[in-house]
């Protein structure tokens, strides 16, 4: 990956063969070739998301700062919706004089698609910079202008030159990856060129290594979904076993991001998320990294806080905090497990949440029996196996799919679990369907750690309580889909779209599921 | 010409479209585009309308070609064409429509001829070309009814003389269109007049099918929603007047008394509906009248929205609750021409009840505007306007903390409540607008 070199970010499904589109069995994933995976799409689809979406989230987290948002109107229309996030943040912290975000839309209308749009960017950006002062100012670049040539990042050079504040430069058309997951990569792009390679400033030096007596200082890379209660578990983890913690670059400020060169360890929540930015801290500034787990879960949360505690030779301390709080936390949760014990349960979000989730409910003492994830890499692969083997080897259906609530609702009408887990915006399908449904993100809720254990616990036992908001709904509501499409195989419209440089060993993958098989346990 | 706007309050032309299509019931959409454009308007419709949120078949369910770069660089005619097929394959629907985002209408596919070689099947499938830089939410609203009053809409029906239809109200970007629309079929068809109202829950695809009978259009707006008041006329010959959004019993009165004319409705029978709504109204505010005086309810108003809601607000708040319009803010991408449409409505206010009239499609740049005003006014204690009161989006919430002036949000986008049946037409909704204003200003007792 050229971080530094490349101007434009690639997209996962060329630098990490990530897979958008399979369905079929959790081991009959793992086993399936990588580049044929790749290589699927669907011949009926539904929304997807554009990597502009993250960049987006992330980018408008960062204090003080103006985003531009380079195309039509349409394009800055979700700016609110980020906007929410970082407001309710404020909040969080019990800031009271709040001050909104600001984004701004090129407006690019008929006249600028004929004439080219570099001009109303670079205007916009210096009037910008008077008229509203922000501390750095983001430029976020879309289809449109892609389209018709315009030459971002001269303008960026052009600006930069004359202006004293960061502007930070990102590419995140629509139309150029996917795999929305590559908004991230956008994203940090951005906020190392903008904070770090380009900054007036210069890139910080390297650090020589840590003084004698000197706490560990690690960076945490926090996610824009993740609340700030999380943040803080995780922040009480650490600090526990005396470690220092940076944690950025969401909501943090230019200088905590440049202090992140300095750490002496970079610690990944979520690799889907963070690898590219772990990648070049490691590359350029040396700094060691873990980037494997994510701490939800008991057994998720011990492995990863004893690989960085190895990192820093804090195995001791680690191990006899792992002890005291996971004994204090299975007590907590004893309360509840009488209402969890045996359920079956669907999974829906990123990958990499819907598997470490999927361990956590195993350790409830709940099965896994289907996880819908909107996008496959090689970092779930491990999980898989890991969430098979620990309910005996009973496999369960998957479907890796950017949303796609046709595929979803036929699974849930056959798989029929006694409570779905997703994302924001996946449960709908659940609820229409009448299952009691739980959203994994929220970000006043806990997840992480040992607090997230026991209010996991606690918040599926509420859930599982009361279902009757849902149920009633479904006997109220219509579905679009006719109804013989729930005696389909909900895969049907997934296909392999062959390609210039693999025509030759293309290898069909089977995407069905024996759904028989449940019929007989339910 | 529009250049950048900070903190825009629409969304871009198929924005629009889809939201206007989301709002019809067994209406479906199949949006060919990048993967994320249908996404990103569905939220900011959902969100910013105060949680509309889950459609028919809108949201994540929204068919999508998500087209990709080897699309943008061969073409996404084949790729729209299987869309189109599996969507008709596997989705239950009344109504198709093709609508189309920034990259394919720059690229060229030729939509029109695809969608064609299906309606040939006897299909019910529209096309629009609603490139995002085509205009925003009305743009879209008004590409798409001109799509479906000039593609799906049947020809030739016998005219029904007491049949209207009513346009104006975009879906989403009037955040209670739903709300406004049943009042306004509740108060005509007091009149003894049959409503085409298309857009709420109890509407379906039917009533796009056969407006064409309508006897007129009704546009109640004099921005949104003209042009395809335009296209069907052309189309089925139906004439169209455009009238204010009616809030509270001052407008609507007048609103009442206009239709009638339109319609060659007796006056008496006009005049026993206004009375008998009126009478509805005051039994209500009557009961307010101690709050109102003792209290002191009375505030100096601002008031920011799009076309139609800037007017319509300010003019209840001033006719209705007999406050002091300042200043009023226009959020539109508008033409001159409409903009002196927009300022000749103002011009019916008395001297002392004129609101400073500000065309803005920038968010800072409306509370710059009126502070700047402000401090021009010498004060030597509060502000000129105190007690103030803040009437707009979200957005302008905090102008209004600035100002220590109560807030409501009544304009796109609303996203610090929810929005259901609520409505702010007619005499009940002008009631519940009150009742929700006065809520507010006791809301710390």
């Amino acid at each position: 990956m050229g971080l530094l070199e490349d101007k434009v970010v690639p997209g996962r499904e060329e630098r990490i063969k990530a897979s958008m589109a399979y369905g079929g069995s959790a081991c009959g994933l793992v086993k399936a070739d990588k580049i044929c995976l790749r290589n699927q799409e669907r011949t009926f689809a539904q929304a997807g998301l554009c990597q502009l979406l993250p960049t987006l989230g992330m980018l408008a987290s960062l204090p003080d700062t103006a985003i531009i948002v380079h195309g039509a109107i349409g394009c800055a229309s979700t700016g609110f919706g980020a906007n929410i996030g970082s407001r309710l943040r404020h909040v969080q912290m019990g800031r009271t004089a709040i001050k909104d975000t600001i984004w701004i839309s090129t407006n690019l209308s008929e006249s600028e698609v004929v004439h080219g749009g570099e001009q109303r960017l670079e205007d916009t950006i210096y009037e910008t910079y008077e008229e509203l002062k922000p501390k750095s100012i983001v430029v976020l670049q879309t289809c449109a202008p892609s389209i018709i040539g315009d030459d971002l990042h001269s303008v960026i050079d052009r600006v930069r030159e004359k202006l004293d504040i960061p502007i930070l430069a990102s590419t995140c058309e629509g139309f150029k990856t996917k795999i929305w997951a590559t908004g991230y990569d956008v994203a940090f792009h951005a906020i190392v060129h903008g904070y770090i390679e380009n900054d007036k400033e210069g890139r910080p030096p390297r650090k020589e290594g840590r003084k004698e007596g000197e706490k560990p200082l690690v960076n945490i890379i926090n996610l824009a979904s993740v609340g700030l209660t999380d943040e803080n578990e995780i922040k009480r983890i650490l600090n526990s076993i005396g470690i220092e913690v940076n944690i950025g670059p969401n909501f943090a400020s230019r200088e905590d991001i440049r202090r992140m060169t300095q750490a002496d360890l970079t610690v990944s929540i979520c690799p889907t998320h963070d690898d590219y930015f772990v990648d070049y801290l490691n590359k350029e500034y040396g700094i060691p990294f873990v980037l494997r787990d994510m701490p939800i879960g008991l057994e998720n949360t011990k492995n990863w806080l004893l690989d960085i505690a190895s990192k820093v030779g804090l195995q001791k301390e680690a191990e006899k905090f792992i002890e005291e709080e996971t004994k204090k936390t299975l007590k907590a949760v004893e309360k509840y497990t009488p209402y969890l014990k045996g359920k079956k349960v669907f999974l829906s979000a990123g990958e990499f949440r819907a598997l470490v989730t999927g361990l956590l409910i195993q350790e409830l003492g709940m099965e896994v029996t289907g996880l819908r994830a909107y996008h496959h890499d090689y970092f779930g692969d491990e999980f898989y196996t890991k969430l098979v083997k620990a309910q005996d080897g009973k496999d369960f259906v998957v479907d890796i799919a950017n949303f796609q609530p046709f595929e979803l609702m036929n699974i849930l009408q056959k798989v029929k679990p006694d409570l779905f887990i997703g994302h924001v915006s996946d449960n709908l399908s659940a609820a229409k369907l009448g299952f009691p449904a739980a959203t994994i993100f929220r970000i006043f809720d806990y997840y992480i750690g040992y607090r997230g254990f026991y209010e996991f616990a606690k918040k599926m036992t509420r859930v599982l309580k009361n279902p009757a908001f849902n149920k009633k709904l479904s006997e109220n509501v219509t579905h679009p889909y006719k109804n013989q499409w729930y005696e389909e195989n909900p895969f049907k419209y997934i296909k392999i779209v062959k390609s210039e440089d693999n025509d030759g060993d293309i290898k069909e993958i089977e995407n069905s599921f024996d759904f028989a098989s449940l019929k007989g346990e339910i | 010409m529009s250049g950048y706007i900070e903190r825009p309050r629409y969304q871009c032309a198929l924005g629009g479209a889809l939201a206007t299509l989301n709002s019809v019931d067994r209406a479906v959409a199949i949006v060919h585009s990048a993967p994320g454009c249908s996404s990103s308007a569905d939220s900011a419709a959902n969100v910013g309308s105060g949680y509309w949120g889950a459609t028919y078949c809108g949201g994540r369910a929204t068919p999508s070609t998500n087209i990709l770069e080897k699309e943008i660089i061969f073409g996404g005619e084949s790729r729209l064409k299987e869309q189109i097929e599996s969507t008709f394959s596997i989705i239950d629907g009344d109504l198709f429509a093709v609508i189309t985002g920034c990259m394919t209408d720059i690229i060229g596919d030729d939509v029109k001829s695809i969608t064609e070689t299906f309606r040939q099947q006897g299909k019910n499938i529209v096309v629009a070309e609603t490139g995002g830089f085509k205009g925003n939410s009305s743009t879209g609203y008004d590409l798409i009814l001109e799509a479906i009053f000039t593609q799906f809409t049947e020809k030739g029906l016998e005219k029904n003389p007491r049949l209207v239809n009513i346009l104006g109200l975009v879906p989403s970007q009037d955040v209670f269109w739903r709300g406004n629309l049943i009042e306004l079929r509740r108060l005509l068809i007091e009149l003894g007049i049959e409503v085409n109202t298309f857009f709420t829950p109890f509407d379906n695809t039917n009533s796009l099918k056969t407006a064409s009978s309508a006897a007129l259009n009704i546009v109640l707006s004099n921005v949104h929603g003209i042009n395809a008041a335009k296209a069907f006329k052309e189309t089925h010959g139906t004439d169209y007047i455009s009238l204010p959004f009616p809030i509270g019993p001052s407008a609507t009165n007048e609103f009442l008394k206009e239709v009638g004319k339109s319609l060659g409705i007796c006056s008496n029978k006009v005049d026993e509906v206004i009375e008998k709504e009126k009478a509805w109204y005051y039994s209500y505010i009557h009961s307010l009248t101690d709050i109102y005086n003792d209290l002191d309810l009375q505030r100096n108003a601002i008031v920011i929205g799009d076309a139609n809601y800037g007017y319509s607000i300010t003019r209840f708040v001033s006719d209705d609750l007999g406050w002091i319009p300042a200043y009023v803010a226009i959020t539109d991408i508008l033409e001159d021409d409409q903009k002196e449409l927009i300022k000749k409505q103002f011009d019916s206010f008395s001297h002392d009840l004129r609101p400073k009239l500000i065309f803005e499609e920038n968010t800072s740049r409306i509370s710059k505007h009126i502070n700047e005003d402000l401090s021009s006014i010498e004060s030597e204690f509060d502000h000129a306007i105190s007690p103030a009161f803040v009437l707009g989006s979200t957005l302008d919430r905090p102008l209004a903390a600035e100002l220590k002036a109560g807030f409501w949000s009544v304009s796109y986008p609303i996203v610090n409540r929810v929005v259901t049946d609520q409505g702010y037409v007619g005499y009940r909704g002008g009631l519940r607008l009150a009742t929700e204003i006065f809520s507010v200003i006791l809301g710390n007792r």
